[in-house]
């Protein structure tokens, strides 16, 4: 079966472009790229090459220069609550967790949830439950400043499921976290993916944790140098670089 | 968790921040509370003085703003008598003297005649008399100026350089201005003062000091007796005074320049304390959370801070102007009693100021993409 068939998209770009004014540089350039609902990718490449601008604009975090994001069919330059999309189909998670310091790890989780529909009682049972689910119930409690990086991430993980998206963007996950930490948190997407059929799309640098999603997109100086699906992988020849621009 | 305990939690968990905000604001608010409090209560102590003696009507000379410069005719109180309605009229002659002898430079002595209702009404202490008609170099002290001369009943002291007045009796007044003052008989206090024959003004006692229109019709036939005289209701009459005038104005212009430098503060405190939240409200707007969201949780820190630092303030000006006001050189000349009007005029200048404050940075964070948000260093 074609895996690249065009339909069941979750996100498609078209001509997207982000032009950084101060210094002119271009983050992305033309970018068309389609993610199929309930697909696990990985965005790789080296830094500077958009993946992060990328992953921005498909989570409606940053506007394009040009081009369309489409979510579920829609153009977000149509779409006139963006907020409401953030916060009730995507779960973000980023590599320095952006868990606020001043709230236990209980009530970091609640914290998305005020733009949901539980009651202050329901948000604290929901907050435990996942909590429990990244294996953090015992440490609920406590403050980041007291956890390891690795369980301050998968606070962070547990919070990014609190409205339950549809989908999760992760921006290098892994990159403050040790080896073994690591690995505990791709089981984590990967978790999510197979048993909550949620569509996780992450950057990482390593190529292992690459090699896990079902599908690699690489970058390179704004532009998609590669996309590979698993099944391909043994049969992929790297695209040839882009002439210097 | 519900929204509003987060927002608690915001501010009492960051306790540095919120404590200096807190600071920021009692400063401000307590300049404000301490300066037009002084200023109010000043006013209504001489409010309290005509309260107390049952005035209801002050006669001066036209265009006299100080008692100080009013002359008029002591005879002029048999004609105001004759006005039906009037019961009383009290003349008084007012002066102000240096006892550098004693330590004190500004004494305000009051001439009234033995017997009258004004000197009848003084809440003379126990060990001492009042004035009677037939006493000769006798004196009352109020109760701060007693202490400030460190006299007491029987004492002598000297006076206009025409002798010594024996201290027959202290009369107590949480007035200040009274409490302050010195009382002796009407007739030496002209002779002294080269004025026989006259007064600073009348306080005019009426059968019916409780209706309005009374006091006016009275006002009016009083004015009528003659083109330099001016009869006002006590409460206009002090509010014309012009100590009480220079009092207000000055009070006024140091509470607008309290309230500029605390409106800057606010502004500078809150715009300080969210441009250091940018990242935060970067991550808030990430996770979803909405403009309004991250506003109101804002302005309602805003007003929380400001509260606890309107209450603060006005509690550190109602101490700070109490015991600045038992120091040796001010007591009894300024009056330390800061009403709730005044307390409540304070607090919602915090909060108005404070969520005002707020409101700017608030709308500027909440606009920001949350990409630009999370960048913020």
């Amino acid at each position: 079966m074609n895996k690249r068939r065009r339909d069941n998209f979750i996100f498609r770009t078209e001509h997207l472009s982000k032009l950084y004014p101060d210094g002119q540089v271009h983050a992305l350039e033309d970018v068309e790229i389609d993610v199929r609902r309930g697909e696990y990718v990985a965005i790789m490449g080296p830094s500077g090459s958009g993946k992060s601008t990328l992953l921005n604009l498909l989570g409606a975090l940053d506007r394009p220069t040009s081009g369309e994001v489409y979510y579920d069919g829609r153009p977000y330059s149509k779409v006139r609550n963006l907020e409401r999309v953030r916060s009730q189909q995507f779960g973000f998670v980023f590599q320095s967790f952006h868990l606020l310091p001043i709230l236990t790890a209980l009530e970091n989780v609640q914290v998305p949830m005020f733009e949901g529909p539980l009651g202050a009682a329901a948000r604290v049972a929901k907050a435990k439950e996942l909590l429990a689910l990244v294996g953090m119930e015992h440490r609920a409690d406590h403050m980041p400043q007291k956890l390891s990086v690795g369980e301050r991430q998968r606070v962070a993980i547990a919070r990014s499921l609190a409205n339950d998206p549809s989908v999760i963007l992760a921006d290098e996950p892994t990159g403050n976290l040790d080896s073994h930490s690591a690995e505990g948190v791709f089981e984590l997407f990967a978790h999510l993916h197979e048993d909550r059929g949620l569509t996780v799309v992450l950057i990482t640098h390593d190529e292992e944790f690459g090699r896990l999603a079902q599908r690699t997109i690489r970058m390179q100086d704004g532009r998609i140098r590669s996309d590979v699906y698993a099944e391909d992988r043994r049969f992929y020849t790297p695209l040839p670089p882009f002439a210097v621009q | 968790m519900r929204f509003y305990t987060f927002v608690f939690k915001n501010v009492v968990r960051r306790r540095v921040r919120s404590t200096l905000t807190v600071i920021g604001m009692a400063l401000a608010v307590g300049a404000v509370v301490a300066l037009v409090g002084v200023s109010r209560s000043t006013e209504q102590s001489f409010m309290d003085i005509y309260q107390r003696q049952n005035t209801p009507i002050i006669v001066q000379q036209r265009g006299a703003k100080q008692r100080l410069t009013s002359v008029l005719s002591e005879k002029l109180g048999e004609e105001i008598e004759k006005i039906p309605g009037v019961k009383h009229a009290n003349g008084g002659l007012v002066d102000f003297t240096s006892l550098e002898q004693l330590g004190a430079d500004a004494v305000i002595v009051q001439g009234w005649r033995p017997g009258s209702p004004l000197m009848k009404n003084l809440n003379i202490l126990p060990g001492g008399r009042n004035i009677s008609p037939d006493d000769k170099h006798c004196v009352l002290l109020g109760d701060q100026l007693a202490i400030a001369l460190e006299k007491k009943v029987g004492d002598k002291l000297s006076l206009y350089e025409s002798g010594e007045y024996v201290v027959v009796g202290i009369f107590e007044s949480h007035i200040g201005y009274e409490s302050r003052s010195m009382v002796m008989r009407l007739s030496e206090l002209q002779r002294f003062m080269g004025r026989p024959g006259q007064v600073s003004g009348f306080a005019v006692l009426v059968d019916r000091p409780d209706e309005p229109k009374e006091i006016e019709r009275i006002c009016a036939a009083i004015s009528a007796l003659g083109p330099r005289i001016d009869a006002k209701s006590a409460v206009d009459s002090v509010k014309d005074t012009a100590e009480i005038r220079f009092i207000n104005a000055m009070a006024w212009i140091v509470s607008a320049i309290a309230i500029i430098i605390g409106v800057v503060l606010m502004l500078n405190t809150m715009i300080m304390s969210v441009s250091e939240r940018t990242r935060e409200i970067g991550i808030l707007r990430a996770i979803g959370w909405g403009r309004l969201r991250i506003v109101r949780m804002i302005l309602v820190e805003a007003f929380l801070l400001s509260l606890c630092g309107g209450v603060l303030g006005s509690i550190a000006a109602i101490g700070l102007t109490r015991a600045l006001s038992q120091h040796p050189d001010v007591a009894g000349l300024i009056d330390a009693h800061i009403g709730p009007g005044v307390i409540a005029f304070g607090i919602v200048c915090s909060l108005l100021v404070g969520v005002l404050g707020a409101a700017y940075p608030a709308l500027r964070g909440a606009q920001l993409l949350p990409t630009e948000a999370l960048r913020h260093e």
